[in-house]
């Protein structure tokens, strides 16, 4: 039976857009927005924000878009910025991805509007500091977040006579402590790559050092180095100590997460939305985190906090640079950060107080953060996707026991151009 | 006879052309064009000649997409073509059998695709699913597995899959062209003393050739057009095990932002399932002259 020829759909589609070409915002009263999918109870809050904005402004319309994430972070925000319709605001991380939308001319420098403009006094200067590009303010921080802490179950690790491992010897010990209770230690869903990726950057980084780490998914340096081979023996090892559930690299995040839910692995490296999502999944579970292990004779900030802030962009070729910055501070007033803190997220914003009801967890993520002497970027989202992508192949690889750090790292050197 | 308006004609074939030209000839002759620059898809694009060509040739992992989607391909003819034939026949000596037999046969193929998948990582899934569960339950732990997450697996599992939703497409062809036999060859063949299994390979197999032949045609197109089954499922991996090009060339456009080089790819990708339908068609043509 004929199957969708997709990559000809997919061609089609590009041309399609190419030769759309329109890259300048309309100029009517519309107010385009566009953002990853933050989950019901932020989408809520965005559109009673829309709705606010309109009612102050008759005549004009909010128009939101939310897309999935990875087609948000791959070609969908792209295909928009490239399009007819194109967002006068839309949503980006800080980091490699800023630069590119700076280079693109799509981001819009918003000194004015945060030294004079709406944009005065709402966040703090030093939160500007991450989302500065040659010196300018071209995004509108929001959130920021730990994209990997290894959280645990307190209750098997107690039976198993474990502590919340410090160093990665504790962890290699805990591995092989809760492989002999029949416990799996960790679950990781990595189907796609991001999930154990994040989690083993930051340790590539902590051995390598953030500079080593930095300069190499940057394209300055290669990956094939002594120190990186170390740092993906360290990882040989958690398959050795047969640390990570054997489905890892077939499970999705999904599925990954379940394991640790279900109270049959002990811990689950991944970021600081485990928190909400086990609201839903797992209502009774007790479970807490601990930081990336140390790593013995790390040349990195054993400390170090691997997360990412969030912001919203106004586009340069928007007409409506002003009207985006005054629809970004009504977003930050008093009472629109109060319903974000509500809906499980914490902006940016000065003077914001975490609400009773939100989770200790994330208070303390929030705090372990801001107090972090350094935070090292994501791979996938700091830096060029397809190095990312080169490094998550083959940390994968030796995560599954498919490569030596010699022979993963030769290819991911050979992959990342 | 003339017609009175020499235009008439072309004026009722604009419509077809212009919609043939925009949806089909202006992508194809933009996709060979993209295809010998490097672009992003958006912003400027730099000539590059045949580099992208040049390139994919040496690229280990497309180069594998095609041993692997060769593979997928030679199975799902045994376990769609074979296996509907098979079926088919069975169901055509039991004169139909009953109705609701053909119809859950039938069923898989009327699912979409990625509910399919969806499905399947359940069953295959190395913790919780149920092939590990029911080879537990019958005491044979030693065979569990990741089946998706193997190497050595992971493909196969996938043909399984995509043989299970379309045996029942192809037995339906097949039984529609069994029917179509003239009730009297079955009768002589019979009085001469050949029994089901018999009567099944030499007389109705032979005679309904041109199915089998077109199903063949559809099954080795199709699988090099075959694509969210892949993706869902295995997305490629573990490792490559499962790239083929379709799954490749959208990883390589829509997450590396390649589109130059994923256009190469798709100009690859076309030559080749274009030479294997001539061949195809070739063979065809020279044992219809044979016969």
């Amino acid at each position: 039976m004929p199957r969708i020829p997709i990559g000809t759909f997919a061609l089609v589609l590009l041309f399609t857009a190419a030769c759309g070409g329109g890259a300048k915002t309309p100029s009517d009263n519309v107010l385009r927005i566009a953002m990853v999918s933050p989950g019901e109870a932020q989408i809520r809050v965005w559109k009673d924000i829309a709705g606010q904005y309109e009612k102050a402004h008759p005549g004009s319309k909010v128009e939101l878009n939310f897309q999935k994430d990875t087609l948000y972070q791959a070609i969908g925000l792209p295909s928009l910025l490239n399009g007819r319709q194109a967002p006068d605001i839309y949503f980006e991380w800080a980091g490699d991805r800023l630069r590119t939308r700076v280079k693109e001319g799509f981001a819009a420098d918003l000194g004015t509007q945060v030294t004079g403009g709406p944009l005065k006094g709402l966040i703090a200067d030093s939160a500007y500091n991450r989302v500065k590009i040659d010196g300018k303010i071209v995004m509108v921080p929001f959130a920021a977040d730990v994209t990997n802490v290894l959280w645990y179950n307190p209750k098997l690790l107690t039976d198993a006579g474990v502590q919340p491992p410090k160093t990665f010897d504790d962890l290699l010990a805990a591995c092989d402590r809760l492989n002999a209770k029949g416990i799996t230690p960790i679950t990781s869903g990595n189907k796609d790559l991001w999930p154990a990726g994040n989690w083993l950057a930051h340790l590539v980084s902590r051995v390598v050092g953030e500079q080593s780490y930095h300069d190499t998914l940057s394209g300055k340096s290669g990956m094939n180095t002594p120190e990186w081979e170390r740092a993906f023996g360290y990882i040989a090892q958690l398959k050795q100590h047969r640390c990570v559930n054997e489905s890892a690299n077939a499970a999705n995040d999904n599925e990954g997460a379940q394991l640790f839910f279900k109270g049959k692995a002990a811990m689950h490296p991944i970021g600081s939305w485990l928190v909400s999502w086990a609201i839903d999944e797992a209502p009774g579970l007790a479970f807490d985190y601990v930081n990336l292990p140390e790593m013995p004779g790390g040349m990195g900030d054993q400390s170090s906090v691997i997360g990412v802030v969030t912001g919203y962009v106004v586009n340069a070729k928007s007409a409506k640079v002003k009207e985006s910055a005054e629809f970004l501070a009504l977003a930050n007033s008093p009472a629109n950060v109060a319903a974000f803190v509500k809906s499980g997220t914490v902006p940016l914003t000065k003077g914001t107080t975490p609400d009773k009801e939100v989770d200790q967890r994330t208070i303390r993520l929030d705090g372990l953060l801001a107090d972090a002497k350094t935070v090292v970027s994501p791979p996938d989202t700091g830096y060029d996707l397809k190095r990312a992508d080169a490094l998550y192949r083959a940390l994968a690889a030796v995560l599954g026991g498919e490569k030596s750090p010699k022979d993963a790292l030769a290819e991911a050197a050979s992959k990342a151009g | 006879m003339r017609p009175h308006k020499p235009l008439t004609p072309y004026l009722f074939a604009a419509p077809a052309l212009l919609v043939f030209a925009f949806a089909v000839l202006a992508p194809v002759l933009a996709t060979g064009a993209f295809s010998l620059t490097e672009w992003s898809g958006f912003g400027p694009m730099t000539f590059t000649g045949l580099g992208n060509y040049v390139r994919a040739l040496g690229d280990d992992v497309f180069v594998g997409s095609f041993l692997h989607v060769t593979l997928y391909i030679v199975v799902t003819i045994v376990l769609e073509v074979a296996f509907g034939l098979v079926l088919a026949g069975v169901l055509a000596a039991r004169r139909g059998g009953s109705p609701w037999f053909r119809v859950a046969l039938f069923t898989p193929v009327m699912l979409p695709m990625v509910v399919v998948a969806v499905l399947w990582s359940f069953v295959y899934n190395g913790d919780f699913g149920l092939v590990n569960a029911s080879l537990s339950a019958i005491g044979l732990d030693g065979l569990t597995r990741v089946w998706l997450g193997d190497p050595a697996t992971a493909l196969l599992a996938v043909c399984v899959v995509s043989g299970w939703v379309y045996a029942g497409f192809y037995m339906a062809i097949f039984y529609a062209a069994l029917t179509q036999i003239p009730p009297e060859v079955i009768e002589a063949a019979r009085l001469d003393g050949a029994g089901e299994a018999r009567i099944f390979a030499r007389v109705k197999v032979p005679m309904i050739r041109n199915a089998v032949e077109v199903c063949l045609l559809l099954c080795v197109t199709g699988g090099f057009q075959t694509f969210d089954l892949f993706y869902v499922l295995t997305g490629g991996g573990p490792y490559n095990a499962t790239e083929i090009p379709t799954t490749y060339l959208t990883r390589v456009v829509f997450r590396d932002g390649e589109v130059g080089y994923g256009s190469a790819m798709a100009v690859l990708m076309t030559a080749v399932v274009v030479l294997v339908g001539i061949v195809f068609m070739r063979l065809r043509r020279g044992r219809g002259a044979e016969a």
